[in-house]
């Protein structure tokens, strides 16, 4: 149990480190929302077709910040060294690996929910339970987007063009859970369609199993050395 | 220029385990490569007479059809190779032999371009008989686009590393974590279109028997162009990493 | 007259350590006991593969072939067993130096986090500076906190990769003092740097690496210091 009070001690680090500035915070939190205001005017407001389009919109919004904070994850960790400061101790990498998950998890969390409530505020959905489907989402998507974007992250630390070469890298893999994503939103918002929900789900929570067990058992291979 | 990295090589073979070790089997992988020439070569003939002529015309989609004998010769390898890719990840981890990174990106390379050789195709094929360019619906063509953007991914990830362990170790891992994510990303379109039956309705191709016999042959044909590119493009890699070496060798021993 | 003792069984072996980066081979067959109480400093230009001894020795690197044990007990270097500070402050800016402390106390399991980082702290005499923020600190103070974070799991075996960089004067001499501190407590110390003059005054035995090779070694007292900055460049030209 030792080992699980480790993975809180290092996300609870990071969170307190975003806390102080809390800077980082606020312009993802900016970005996210300008995205949907950007989204918001490239599209016709009113019209059905921009409803329909709307649960892409949302987690477009979420996604781009969700690699911003990513790869400032890391860079924080280069500047001082500090990576090499805790890739010293005499703790797990994999343990490492989940302690940078669960931090950058729930800092996408807080993100998602407020810009959720931007979300609803533009779209103009009348608040309804159907939303709880949304956030549920968030929590599992979040958790997969986490555990492979550190995996990720992590590898690009040091290099130059890493702002572009984190998407380019993370994309592809990711592209389960956005299909559930954005799917499971639209049937439960736009079409209040509850049947397929639990399918997507289903989807989600294997690959985050899988990939949180695939990034413990890797990352060795990535900070060591 | 060769031929003093030649001359070098042989003269340094008693200070440079493993220089000469990556010569010795690039050496061993061309020889491999020049005796699959031949088998290539007939298999390749049979193949394109099997498709062309030995297959009859397909009853609804015409000639066009034929397209598909290479089109899937050229899916089956482009998978084939990112397994070999996975397979070389994990055996670098294992036992950080260089030769298995060169092995990698090698299969990488011709993986890619099976993979391009499939993408379009597709399209040639399936607009006359769909309607469309691009059936997004299709599993089986997502999946595809998606494993051309691992390639790609591997490839930039690689590019902005220089040679050494650290690019070996993590374009290992990615491909670890790529082939991992192919099925998945099937199982998630596929269950995306149970859900969304797509408005083209997916007209099968009806195989009569020498229809198959040309499809398998064709597979056969693309396989052994797989292996042959392999050896030829792992042994010209290898080739590369030893007159680094040697390089090196030389760099050090005139400071 | 006392009667002469036998040397202590050294406290860590290296034993034909090899390290190559694909086709650069960074440190060549190297050898070396590191007795208990020895402060060695390792003189070398720059790519003579210093750097990539010490992470070996720090467990940050594995060796491409060779091997590392701890005596008596003959264990493979542990994390736990080492105190590596870099040039870099491995420090949390955000956070205060107690803060910094603490969370590397828990990273390393100690007993009592809270403790050891205020007797740390008061010993660093950083009491005072303990809960502001690591940005804010100077040089000297993040210099003290860097290397109690180090000492702080109380390791057998402290490295220094580099420490006098960037140092100017004033720098150099409180790092001195500190050093000196620690030679005093008779810690084992292996201390990689470019600074001749200080690598002398606070070392027991010298090295000097050269292209991945050791290409001399002595104890401190049989080296004249007047000769020995022609020495180091003779041992480096051949």
């Amino acid at each position: 149990m030792g080992q699980l009070k480790l993975v809180w001690l290092l996300a609870i680090k990071d969170l307190k480190i975003e806390y102080r500035s809390r800077q980082a915070f606020l312009t993802t939190l900016f970005f996210a929302a300008l995205i949907l205001v950007v989204f918001n005017f490239a599209f016709d407001p009113g019209s059905a077709s921009t409803r329909d389009a709307s649960p892409g919109i949302l987690w477009v919004a979420l996604l781009f910040p969700g690699m911003i904070q990513l790869n400032r994850s890391f860079q924080s960790e280069t500047e001082e060294g500090t990576l090499q400061g805790i890739v010293l101790a005499p703790v797990d990498r994999g343990i490492l690996f989940l302690g940078k998950v669960l931090a950058n998890w729930l800092f996408l969390l807080a993100i998602d929910l407020l810009i959720l409530a931007v979300f609803i505020v533009f779209f103009n959905f009348a608040p309804d339970p159907s939303f709880l489907w949304v956030i549920l989402f968030m929590f599992l998507v979040g958790a997969g987007f986490s555990a492979v974007g550190t995996v990720f992250a992590a590898m690009v630390t040091n290099v130059r063009i890493r702002e572009v070469l984190l998407p380019i890298l993370l994309f592809p893999i990711i592209v389960p859970i956005i299909l559930a994503a954005v799917n499971a939103t639209r049937e439960v918002l736009i079409h209040q369609d509850f049947s397929t929900v639990e399918r997507w789900l289903q989807l989600v929570v294997a690959f985050d199993v899988i990939f949180l067990a695939a990034g413990f058992l890797v990352f060795d291979y990535v900070v060591g050395e | 220029m060769s031929f003093f990295w030649r001359l070098g090589s042989w003269s340094s073979i008693m200070w440079l385990e493993s220089s000469s070790y990556f010569q010795q089997r690039a050496d061993r992988y061309l020889k491999w490569a020049a005796w699959l020439l031949v088998p290539l070569y007939l298999v390749g003939v049979a193949a394109l007479y099997a498709a062309f002529i030995h297959a009859p015309t397909e009853r609804t989609m015409g000639e066009v059809q034929r397209i598909f004998y290479f089109h899937v010769g050229a899916a089956w390898t482009a998978f084939l190779a990112f397994f070999v890719v996975f397979v070389a990840g994990i055996a670098y981890l294992w036992r950080r032999n260089l030769f298995w990174d060169e092995l990698g990106a090698a299969s990488a390379e011709v993986g890619v371009v099976f993979t391009t050789i499939v993408l379009t195709t597709g399209p040639i094929w399936a607009r006359p008989i769909w309607n469309t360019w691009w059936p997004w619906g299709d599993p089986r063509v997502t999946t595809t686009l998606v494993l051309w953007l691992i390639y790609v991914a591997y490839f930039a990830l690689r590019s902005s590393l220089p040679a050494g362990e650290k690019r070996a170790r993590l374009a290992a891992v990615f491909g670890i974590i790529g082939f991992i994510d192919v099925p998945i990303v099937f199982l998630s379109v596929r269950w995306w279109r149970t859900i969304h039956p797509v408005v083209i309705t997916r007209s099968e191709v009806r195989l009569e028997p020498e229809m198959v016999q040309a499809l398998l042959i064709a597979v056969a044909a693309f396989t052994i162009l797989y292996f042959t590119l392999l050896l030829t493009r792992t042994a010209m890699r290898l080739q590369d990493a030893a007159s680094e070496e040697i390089m090196q060798a030389v760099r050090e021993r005139s400071d | 007259m006392p009667p002469a003792s036998a040397p202590p069984a050294p406290l860590v072996r290296l034993v034909n350590l090899t390290r190559k980066f694909g086709p650069v081979t960074a440190v060549k067959n190297i050898s070396l006991e590191i007795r208990p109480g020895d402060f060695i400093s390792i003189f070398g230009p720059n790519g003579a593969g210093k750097s990539t001894l010490l992470k070996m020795v720090a467990s940050l690197l594995s060796p491409t072939s060779g091997k590392i044990t701890f005596s008596p007990d003959g264990s493979s270097p542990n994390r736990r067993e080492v105190g590596y500070v870099s040039h870099q402050t491995l420090l949390y800016n955000e956070l205060s130096g107690r803060e910094n402390l603490v969370f590397y106390a828990r990273l390393f399991s100690l007993a009592d986090p809270d403790e050891a980082a205020s007797r740390m702290l008061s010993k660093m005499g950083l009491m005072e500076a303990a809960d502001l923020p690591v940005r804010g600190y100077s040089r000297g103070m993040k210099q003290r906190l860097t290397l109690g974070r180090a000492l702080l799991h109380e390791p057998r075996l402290v490295l220094l990769d580099e420490p006098y960089t960037g140092l100017d004067q004033h720098g150099s001499r409180i790092l001195t003092r500190m050093l000196l501190g620690l030679r005093e407590e008779k810690r084992t110390v292996l201390m990689v740097t470019h600074s001749l003059a200080e690598g002398l005054e606070l070392s027991t035995r010298v090295i000097i690496q050269n292209r991945g090779r050791i290409v001399f070694q002595a104890d401190r007292e049989s080296v004249d210091q007047a000769d020995f900055e022609n020495l180091y460049f003779e041992a480096v030209e051949r």
